[in-house]
């Protein structure tokens, strides 16, 4: 089953085939909801082959360009389907994998060949009643891989089987309206046959009879050509398991002229529901006048061409294990674009270092100027100096009028200090006279509580005569007490 | 032309191209980090320097309180002229007559760059005049801190004290 959707809008495409045995193509491009015949071509010229053909219709043939696929045009190439056997089963409604080993196990089955020597595909219907419609097509491989390596050297962009593109122009432009139909095809040698179920195709056959069969003069042989037809196309129609359907409508693509009218009538004689289907040129415009008969010609290759611009149809991709196209690149907005995000980044990195220089590097630089201008003839460097020092005599310098002042204020009346002896890295000692030892002990205490006075201890002595105490108390003043400080003296 | 070019010749260009963009980058990148460098640390010095100087109106006026003049210091010959003399005229400005001062041979300064001088007094005074030199003393621009102050008094001459005291300053380092 191809389930190679692509969600890529197309807009036109170029379809070429070998039909009859010769190459045909056309251009067709989508146009808002109608389509337009760019051009056709043809070449009977037995030496050309595929690529000679696809460079004539302007396709690229040189691996190094790819501006095809760079372009909104897709290349199809229709592949005939002489040697395909297709098959119609039904499977209960299961997922793909198991419907894919159903219809593998039926393919072996039915074939006289190894899996290794065929390709398979298939196609399921909507759900019905619990069952699931299954159309398969198997070919050889080593047909299939010749074909490729055929039309490889274009890169196409897929490769469709002919008689679908035959089923899609008999919808589009043979007014194919019915569900259910069998198409006829004539080719000069040959007629495709289609089955048509539920729109789509479900079955194929070639028979080696074609236009120019019934084109003889003498009445003989046209009485045995039409017989024969008539009884190859009931062995078609036993084939597709239609024999019991006698309404089965037969349409016979026509260009108009009466052989197509004889074919028609041979089978209605043979009880066939057949008829003419003529082109109908409402739906396609064309940049030169095309005739029926024009139509009729490219018929293969104007249906693939539908049939690639149609994104919903599910085509039978028998190449799939074989060939896989180079995939178109999806023109993005700039805004997504690497190159555009790289260089974005890059300006972004560029003006990130002007950032960065102009505040890291001019910034520094700018500011000392400035400042450098500010204080004119004042050095900074002295001025750095001259803060250090200030900084530093400050650490350095007591304030002695206020330590006398916290003694003076904690002392008692009754206390007479006779002695103050202040040192940097040593205790502070006072000396003095007091009454009693309550009051020493209340102007110990006092000073215990005082800010920046720590560590208070006193020694005392009673003079036996005066009944005076003398006393030495020591305690430690701020930071100038410690021994730090006098190390640093 | 470039068409003519083969996939070998374009690899060969963009290695190239790419090539010449890193010499590029390492030459222009390299010269551009060593500024970088030097500027980072100019800035950084900068930045110390300003720190230095740029002290908020609370902490300056703290230490205007306790340092409200300085004069930077001079090479030890003037340095110690300088302050001695000073010293001298707040001692006597205070009605201090002091015993000739001592200039004491430096130690360990606690600022690299200057020595400290040690500048010795001793006097017989009055306690009011201990406390009004002691007052005055932070006038002088050259005065560090006081290192010792003895005071003692005789308890049969009230009023009169022995007074001891050590200043220091700072005296520039000869280079």
């Amino acid at each position: 089953m191809n389930n190679d959707k692509s969600n890529i809008e197309w807009q036109s495409v170029v379809a070429i085939v070998n039909d009859d045995g010769k190459f045909k193509g056309v251009g067709l491009r989508k146009q808002g909801g109608s389509f337009e015949i760019l051009w056709t071509r043809r070449s009977e010229d037995p030496d050309v082959g595929w690529r000679e053909f696809a460079a004539e219709c302007g396709l690229s043939v040189e691996r190094s360009m790819l501006e095809d696929f760079e372009s909104d045009r897709m290349v199809v190439v229709g592949f005939s389907t002489a040697g395909t056997i297709f098959h119609r089963t039904s499977v209960p409604a299961v997922g793909d994998k198991e419907i894919e080993s159903i219809v593998g196990l039926q393919a072996e089955t039915r074939l006289p060949l190894s899996p290794e020597q065929i390709e398979l595909t298939w196609r399921a219907d909507k759900l019905d009643d619990g069952q699931l419609g299954v159309t398969m097509a198997v070919a050889r491989k080593e047909q299939l891989q010749k074909f490729v390596d055929n039309v490889r050297c274009f890169q196409p962009t897929k490769l469709l089987l002919s008689c679908e593109g035959i089923v899609k122009i008999w919808e589009a432009l043979f007014s194919g309206n019915k569900e259910n139909a069998i198409v006829l095809s004539a080719g000069t040698h040959n007629t495709q046959v289609c089955l048509v179920e539920k729109g789509r195709l479900s079955n194929a056959v070639v028979l080696d009879m074609g236009i120019e069969d019934f084109s003889t003069t003498a009445v003989e042989e046209q009485t045995e050509t039409t017989e024969r037809f008539a009884q190859d196309m009931r062995s078609v129609l036993d084939l597709f398991g239609c024999a019991d359907q006698e309404q089965l409508p037969v349409f016979v693509l026509s260009d108009g002229s009466a052989t197509y009218v004889s074919i028609v009538s041979s089978l209605r004689l043979a009880g066939l529901n057949a008829r003419v289907a003529s082109p109908e040129l409402e739906g396609i415009m064309a940049r030169s006048e095309l005739s029926n008969e024009d139509i009729y010609r490219y018929r293969t290759p104007i249906g693939l061409a539908l049939l690639a611009l149609d994104a919903d149809y599910n085509e039978l991709n028998i190449f799939k294990n074989l060939y896989n196209p180079v995939q178109k690149v999806i023109k993005k907005h700039w805004v997504y674009s690497s190159t555009a995000s790289f260089a974005i980044a890059c300006i972004m990195l560029v003006l990130l270092v002007v950032v960065s220089y102009s505040v890291d590097i001019a910034g520094p630089n700018s500011i000392e100027k400035r400042i450098e201008e500010t204080i004119s003839d004042v050095d900074m460097n002295q001025l750095v100096k001259r803060q250090q020092l200030i900084r530093t005599v400050a650490r350095e310098r007591p304030d002695l009028l206020d330590l006398l002042k916290l003694v003076n204020e904690s002392g008692q009346k009754g206390i007479t200090l006779t002695g103050l002896n202040f040192k940097k890295g040593q205790p502070v000692s006072i000396t003095g006279q007091a009454s009693s030892n309550d009051q020493l002990s209340r102007f110990e205490k006092n000073l215990q509580k005082t800010k920046g006075i720590e560590k208070v201890n006193y020694t005392a002595n009673t003079n036996v005569k005066s009944k005076k105490i003398t006393f030495t108390m020591t305690f430690l003043y701020k930071n100038f007490s410690n021994k730090t400080t006098r190390a640093r003296i | 032309m470039i068409d003519k070019l083969s996939e070998k010749d374009i690899r060969a260009l963009k290695f190239g191209a790419v090539g010449a963009a890193l010499i590029l980058l390492f030459v222009f990148g390299s010269a551009g980090h060593e500024r970088w460098t030097k500027a980072k640390a100019s800035g950084a010095v900068l930045k110390s320097k300003l720190d230095v100087i740029n002290v908020d109106k609370a902490k300056q006026a703290g230490l205007m309180s306790i340092v409200p003049v300085f004069e930077m210091p001079q090479i030890e010959e003037e340095q110690k002229f300088l302050f001695r003399d000073k010293l001298s005229e707040q001692l006597r400005k205070a009605g201090i007559k002091s015993k000739p001062l001592q200039v004491q041979a430096g130690r360990k300064s606690p600022q690299s760059g200057y020595k400290l001088l040690l500048v010795k007094c001793s006097a017989t005074c009055k306690f009011t005049q201990v406390l009004d030199f002691l007052a005055r003393l932070n006038e002088n621009p050259y005065l560090v801190g006081i290192e010792e102050l003895k005071i003692k008094c005789d308890p049969k001459k009230r009023g009169e004290v022995e007074l001891d005291f050590t200043a220091s300053t700072f005296a520039e380092q000869e280079k």
